[in-house]
């Protein structure tokens, strides 16, 4: 077995690893090194909070780790990452929960090691946090039902698009999106689908709902991605319709301008990452943080987009005196 | 073949007819005009694969390669012209074919390992290009290719049209398409006969390659915008048109109006579940049926002599 | 008895025995905390589900199939366990329904494959459209909950510090290789892959084994249910989804290939564990994720590399001769 393609055998291998060796964070820097947990790399919500987080990171002088499962939304893979990660011993974890059930054997296990977790934007049916950080997805999607419900005059047939079947976010703004239509007597729902917050689903879906129902007024979607592939079915289909959706992105602002869309409620990924990563840092140094964390979730349209008009790159996070000032605690 | 070809056609009469009693929303042009558009999506992108297949081979990494290929695209448009997008998207699409090619004849990987392999290494770049963002909103003109519409028909109709009209004279009026069949049907005894089996096997895979890149383009002007997961749920309706349609994973029989009519057949089966509000958790278990209902068809009036060759194995 | 294509200890290592070393010492050196041992049970604990499915797909593959429908039955075996216990049975019975459920479409699996003729990918794809159907419509998409605390209790528990998990894996990797090397059963498992006439020939129920081999799958997809819902404290319908392209690959990676019942059960655990090793080892060493998912890609076609590459030299020097 010892011939010279030996040599040729290894080279692949020597190669490979020292890719590896050489794009390895190994994160050695002084200071509090925190865990983030996203759910995937795809959906531009979650850079926006990875943006966010890390810009935090950077004005608090902590380092940041990255865990993204490797097949997106997978729960082996999340679950198999919180326990890499426990070796690792970051000082907090940030962490959103790919399955807000799921995963709760996994926040124990972190709860046991000893080592503080914030609980961002999915909030997870189990499990000890320091606080929650995220929206009131069913706040999100009644503001966002009753904007649109009442710019359609209170009458006509809407249709909602959905999240993904699994996630808590999506169930309670569908249940929002349901109790703006129950104010609304004059106002028919036609049809409630998943477009698992996906564009090409949404396009799909929508494109198939405007053949059956030849009268559609206004469209729900739970989030921008989805509004956009509503809005191309639409575009295509030389059809008008008011469309509203969930979370404040530029593509969202950008639509609004453009009269595409009508108002997209924020629930900003941006901030939520800043303050996720800050109530973690604060915690560790010892500093008071509230256990839940709301945010002002205002429904934006063309009067007040101002503010989100700006690619995640070049914001900056907002002050900690600023965001607590404003914000809604418990205590109000 | 044509019995096969018939049988199949039938279904999707039959199933047309099934709609159009169930529902009055099945049964007007818009409708069978979007029908017509998202079944010529899938037929782009199973065409390329449709040729891999009939060697006895597979290629799992389209799915991938549509994904980096729009992302590819939509960088060249938003820095250049449409243009210099469509040619970054061929050639990217063609790159990761000829790899799957090269692999595949002269690494001797089996296609199975080489395309899944492939499929998580084109993910990785995907992702790290795209780092999460979207690239969005194109020129009016560039959409029209995925969503607008010439002489009333939906465009990528058109461009199905001449897929269909080349690739079948290439399968059936070409040296290169006999060679093709024949390699699928006993690689060893073709080799034997002089036919330069690498060589057509590095053409399949690269077209293969190179028409998700094409297809990626026509998804990326229907969507309007570019995100790392575009091509992700695309691979299995693919390969299901390709199997639903007639062609053998073991080679040697199939055809290109075979994956056609597959994908006309499956888009009809969502469209018609999307008017009758059934829900979207009842799609894999239909489409698994039919999927088993329409092999077996063949397999019953066939009788499929014993596997020739397969798709994991190597060459 | 035929023993066509039955390998002696004598085998050449496959590619991804270097790659599993090669990857142990640079993440030993360079990922802090890896060569740990609770790093290395972690390592076993999340390697477990992918063997548990990966020693039946070696069969499958010597019979010249593939069973893609793993990971689908996988979570619906999953569910129906989960909803047992919610509803409040006994762990064993909850157990032996989901176990009854994997069997059930392992079995239809083998009678499409064998009886009808369906080609094993097309007759895998559509129970796995069936299976994964099955478990949306039961559960709506969601995790079913409230399993109570046998299952928990038994996941979470260790004998002699060996974590459960890891035990489990490595009873059913002992039991397959008893079935595979000392039984009649495996020999026919080597002689349906390999020389199928000559096992009908002498007057074997060719059809009923080779049924069996599938069936076996379907089996173990309701055993990897029980680790994988205790790992979840829940049954999720649509967790293992993809996970049967990973068993194949290892499998194939480990040296068993479609071609004349060539079997080698010990190169699918390494196939496993290379797997296991690199996506550990990459998140002890925080290397970004979409380096990552171009590493797991990678890994599979070095692995063939090598191996083809072995190849090509012992046939030269033969050759040479």
């Amino acid at each position: 077995m010892m011939t010279d393609t030996r040599r040729g055998r290894l080279a692949p291998v020597v190669v490979l690893t020292g890719m590896l060796i050489s794009c390895a964070q190994t994160g050695d820097t002084a200071g509090d090194e925190i865990a983030l947990f996203t759910k995937n790399q795809t959906n531009p919500y979650f850079q926006s909070i990875r943006l966010g987080a890390a810009d935090a990171a950077r004005q608090l002088d902590a380092s940041l780790v990255h865990y993204v499962p490797t097949r997106p939304d997978s729960i082996p893979d999340q679950m198999s990452q919180i326990e890499d990660a426990i070796i690792k011993r970051p000082d907090a974890v940030v962490f959103i929960p790919v399955d807000f059930q799921a995963m709760v054997p996994g926040v124990e296990k972190m709860n046991a090691a000893g080592i503080p977790v914030v609980n961002l934007t999915d909030r997870s049916a189990g499990g000890q946090f320091v606080s929650f950080v995220g929206c009131d997805d069913h706040r999100l999607g009644l503001d966002s039902g009753l904007y649109l419900l009442e710019r359609m005059g209170g009458r006509g047939n809407v249709i909602i698009l959905e999240g993904v079947g699994g996630s808590s976010n999506s169930k309670a703004r569908v249940a929002g999106f349901m109790e703006a239509i129950a104010r609304f007597p004059d106002v028919t729902l036609l049809a409630s689908q998943p477009g698992n917050f996906q564009r090409l689903q949404a396009l799909q879906v929508t494109e198939n709902l405007l053949q059956a129902y030849p009268q559609i007024d206004g469209v729900m979607a739970a989030n921008d991605s989805m509004a956009a592939g509503a809005i191309e079915a639409l575009d295509a289909a030389n059809r008008q319709a008011l469309v509203t959706s969930i979370n404040g992105t530029k593509e969202a602002v950008d639509a609004i301008k453009a009269g595409k869309l009508l108002a997209s409620t924020d629930c900003n990924g941006f901030v939520q990452g800043c303050i996720g990563t800050m109530v973690a840092i604060r915690h560790l140094r010892g500093l008071p943080v509230p256990a839940e964390f709301q945010f002002p979730q205002p429904v934006v349209d063309n009067t007040n987009y101002g503010d989100l008009d700006r690619p995640d790159e070049e914001r900056s996070c907002p002050s900690w005196e600023g965001l607590t000032e404003g914000l809604l605690t418990p205590d109000d | 073949m044509k019995t096969g070809l018939a049988y199949r056609l039938l279904g999707v009469l039959l199933l047309c007819a099934a709609l159009t009693l169930a529902t009055d929303a099945f049964l007007t042009v818009s409708n069978l005009l979007n029908v017509l558009r998202q079944a010529s999506l899938v037929f782009l992108l199973a065409s390329g694969v449709t040729l891999v297949v009939l060697t006895a081979g597979l290629d799992l990494s389209i799915g991938a390669n549509v994904g980096l290929s729009a992302c590819v695209a939509a960088a060249a448009i938003k820095a250049g012209a449409v243009e210099l997008g469509v040619a970054a998207a061929l050639a990217c699409g063609l790159t990761i074919g000829l790899l799957n090619g090269l692999m595949v004849t002269r690494l001797h990987v089996p296609p199975f390992i080489a395309t899944y392999g492939m499929l998580w290494v084109v993910h990785g770049i995907t992702y790290w290009y795209m780092a999460g963002q979207t690239v969005y909103d194109f020129p009016e003109g560039f959409r029209a290719l995925g969503s607008g519409y010439l002489l009333g028909l939906p465009v990528p109709v058109y461009l199905m049209g001449a897929c269909l009209a080349l690739g079948g004279v290439f399968t059936r009026h070409t040296t290169y398409g006999h060679e093709i069949y024949a390699i699928g049907a006993n690689a060893e005894a073709a080799r034997l006969s002089g036919i330069p089996v690498r060589a057509r096997l590095n053409l399949v895979y690269g077209l293969s390659g190179a028409m998700a890149g094409l297809a990626s383009i026509v998804y990326l002007a229907r969507l309007n915008s570019a995100e790392a997961d575009i091509g992700e749920p695309l691979m299995l309706p693919a390969i299901a048109a390709i199997l639903v349609g007639g062609t053998s994973l073991f080679g040697g029989i199939g055809s290109l109006s075979g994956t056609l009519v597959g994908a006309i057949l499956l888009t009809l089966v969502l469209n018609g579940m999307n008017l009758l509000a059934i829900g979207a958790n009842w799609q894999p278990l239909v489409t698994g049926v039919i999927v088993v209902l329409a092999v077996w068809i063949d397999v019953a009036t066939r009788r499929a002599p014993a596997a020739a060759g397969s798709p994991v194995r190597a060459e | 008895m035929p023993s066509t294509g039955r390998l002696t200890r004598a085998r050449a290592l496959p590619g991804v025995a270097y790659l599993l070393v090669v990857l142990l010492v640079v993440f030993s050196i360079f990922g802090g905390g890896f060569a740990s041992v609770p790093n290395l049970l972690n390592i076993g604990v999340q390697s477990s589900v992918l063997l548990l499915l990966a020693l039946p797909m070696t069969l499958i593959i010597m019979s010249e199939g593939l069973d893609l429908s793993m990971g689908a039955l996988l979570g619906l075996a999953g569910v129906v366990l989960a909803m047992q216990l919610a509803a409040g049975l006994p762990l064993p019975l909850a157990l032996a329904a989901a176990l009854g459920v994997g069997a059930a479409f392992g079995l239809a699996n083998g009678v499409l494959v064998v009886a009808l003729g369906i080609p094993p990918f097309v007759a895998t794809l559509g129970t796995l459209g069936v299976a994964q159907g099955a478990a949306l419509v039961a559960t709506g998409g969601q995790s079913v909950v409230g399993i109570g605390g046998a299952l928990p209790a038994l996941y979470a528990s260790a004998w002699l510090g060996v974590p459960f998990s890891i035990l489990v894996a490595g009873l059913v990797y002992l039991t397959f290789h008893v079935i595979l090397y000392h039984t009649r059963f495996g020999t026919y498992v080597f002689a349906i892959g390999g020389n199928r006439e000559a096992l009908v020939l002498a007057g074997v129920h060719a059809n009923l084994y080779h049924v069996g081999i599938y069936g076996l799958g379907g089996v173990m997809a309701g055993v990897a249910a029980l680790l994988l819902t205790g790992r979840m404290n829940s049954g999720h319908p649509t967790a293992a989804l993809g996970m049967e392209f990973d068993a194949i690959a290892a499998v194939i990676v480990g040296g068993t290939s479609f071609e004349r019942g060539n079997g080698w059960l010990p190169g699918t655990l390494l196939g496993v564990l290379a797997v296991g090793v690199l996506r550990n080892g990459l998140n002890v060493m925080a290397v970004s994720s979409s380096l990552q998912v171009a590493s797991i890609g990678l890994l599979v076609i070095v692995a063939l590399l090598i191996d083809s590459a072995r190849d090509k030299t012992r046939d030269k020097t033969r050759d040479k001769r």
